[in-house]
């Protein structure tokens, strides 16, 4: 049966507990990256110019390195700074590839939620200052609510590129789902029912996350 | 930090070193852009056929390549690439980590241009292919004559920012145990341990190519609206 390789190993339960970690990996790095995303995405459209620059140098720099660089810079480069995320090295390994994922994710939801402030109406911002509102209180109130349908949709893509990149939290020693495959290709050398069975399992995370997009998208569109 | 590992920055042998590993790179990026377009181009017309027994194939190969990690893909090829050919072409044929990764980069690479392809001759108004079968043309004679030309220029933005994806793709190839940009660094600090340095120095290198690339490709989108919307369409793939 194929796929039959995904039970066989009960006592290790490798596949289930790759999975488990890749689902792990994707939600939590998700958040951090919407966090820092936004933070960023706020500097981009800040009124003085030196915080503009701030959040262009960090998005164009992220974006245009590769994510594998980054990861192992932070693997190898936080404790020689000084900086232990953990004192375990499997959680260690793991916290260095969350924020690994979750600072590269933030460079493009930063630009996403950039383009959902620009988009709105500037007759809004006008107004709202008018009536005495404080920068932040326009932004918490008027911009970021009115900016929030708009960037549903290109989050919802950005999150499904990130479940697939979690793939290389692997190379840093984390025993995601790619971990898993790689484990019981060595012990078992049935390369394409251990690999095969690492397709099937991504294929069911990422095909329903890019359908209910993809349905977003259409529904969004057709109620604006 | 290795302060007194910086003299290796400079060294003009060390320079060379890591110049081979940039020109692997942009071979890894041009073995993979070529072989790409071709298959990629097969795609976006097979699924794109009248033919339900062409289009319905394609649409599940590209579907499913552009839902998997590309490093999978690579991983696979590039380790497994001679086993997996063995059962077809005798127990001589081996495929090296090179050209593993290559394939493997490849296919993922090509579902995405499928996808830019066939985005970029869709948004052509329909009354072109009207007026070429109308004129008499055949098939490849109105693909080779008036839709390709004319989508090709709508593409071209989308392809460039997917170039970019690609040469920061190539590290993952470097990951397999192929010679490239990212494994030279990888040598250099597990000789002299200085990974803060050295990977800062090839992510300087990494970021100039792919951030003139970028800009590149967002000037010649610029102001063009069918441009975006053809980009927009592999928007999720170029997150990578």
């Amino acid at each position: 049966m194929p796929g039959g390789i995904i039970f066989e190993f009960p006592d290790q339960y490798l596949f289930p507990s790759g999975l488990w970690l890749t689902v792990q990996l994707s939600v939590v790095s998700l958040l951090g990256s919407l966090v820092v995303g936004t933070v960023i995405a706020l500097f981009r459209v800040a009124p003085l110019a030196p915080f503009r620059w701030v959040g262009t140098a960090y998005v164009e720099f992220f974006r245009n390195t590769p994510l594998l660089v980054q990861l192992f810079f932070l693997f190898f480069g936080a404790p020689l700074i000084g900086i232990r995320f953990s004192t375990d090295p499997f959680e260690f390994n793991f916290r260095a590839a969350l924020l690994g994922l979750a600072l590269y994710h933030a460079a493009y939801v930063a630009e996403v939620i950039r383009g959902g402030l620009l988009g709105v109406d500037h007759g809004q911002i006008e107004a709202a200052r008018s009536l005495g509102l404080s920068y932040t209180q326009m932004l918490r109130y008027i911009q970021l609510p009115q900016s929030f349908r708009s960037v549903i949709p290109p989050l919802g893509n950005i999150f499904t590129a990130l479940v697939k990149n979690t793939s290389l939290a692997t190379t840093i020693g984390v025993a995601e789902l790619l971990n898993a495959g790689e484990v019981v290709e060595s012990r078992t050398f049935r390369a394409i029912e251990a690999y095969g069975a690492v397709a099937l399992l991504y294929l069911a995370l990422v095909l329903p996350l890019a359908a209910g997009v993809n349905w977003l998208e259409r529904k969004l569109q057709v109620a604006r | 930090m290795r302060p007194d590992t910086w003299h290796l920055f400079v060294d003009p042998d060390i320079l060379k070193f890591f110049a081979g590993g940039l020109g692997q790179t942009l071979l890894i990026s041009a073995a993979a852009i070529v072989i790409s377009c071709v298959l990629g181009l097969a795609l976006a017309l097979a699924r794109m056929s009248r033919a339900a027994l062409l289009r319905w194939p394609a649409t599940f190969v590209v579907e499913v390549i552009r839902a998997l990690p590309v490093y999978l893909l690579i991983v696979y090829f590039g380790i497994k690439g001679s086993s997996l050919g063995q059962p077809f072409f005798g127990p001589e044929f081996d495929v090296s980590r090179f050209w593993g990764g290559v394939i493997g980069l490849s296919l993922y690479t090509s579902a995405v241009l499928a996808e830019i392809i066939r985005a970029g001759i869709l948004s052509l108004p329909r009354g072109q292919t009207e007026a070429a079968r109308a004129l008499g043309l055949n098939y490849p004679r109105m693909m080779r004559w008036i839709i390709l030309p004319q989508a090709l220029r709508l593409m071209v933005p989308a392809m460039m920012s997917q170039l970019t994806t690609i040469i920061k793709d190539t590290s993952l190839v470097g990951q397999i145990g192929v010679f490239e940009l990212y494994r030279s660094a990888r040598i250099i600090y597990t000789q002299n341990f200085n990974p803060i340095e050295a990977l800062l120095f090839v992510a300087v290198i990494y970021f100039v190519i792919c951030f003139v690339l970028s800009q590149l490709s967002r000037r010649l989108e610029l102001g063009n609206q069918t441009a975006r919307r053809v980009r927009e369409a592999v928007l999720r793939d170029q997150v990578a």
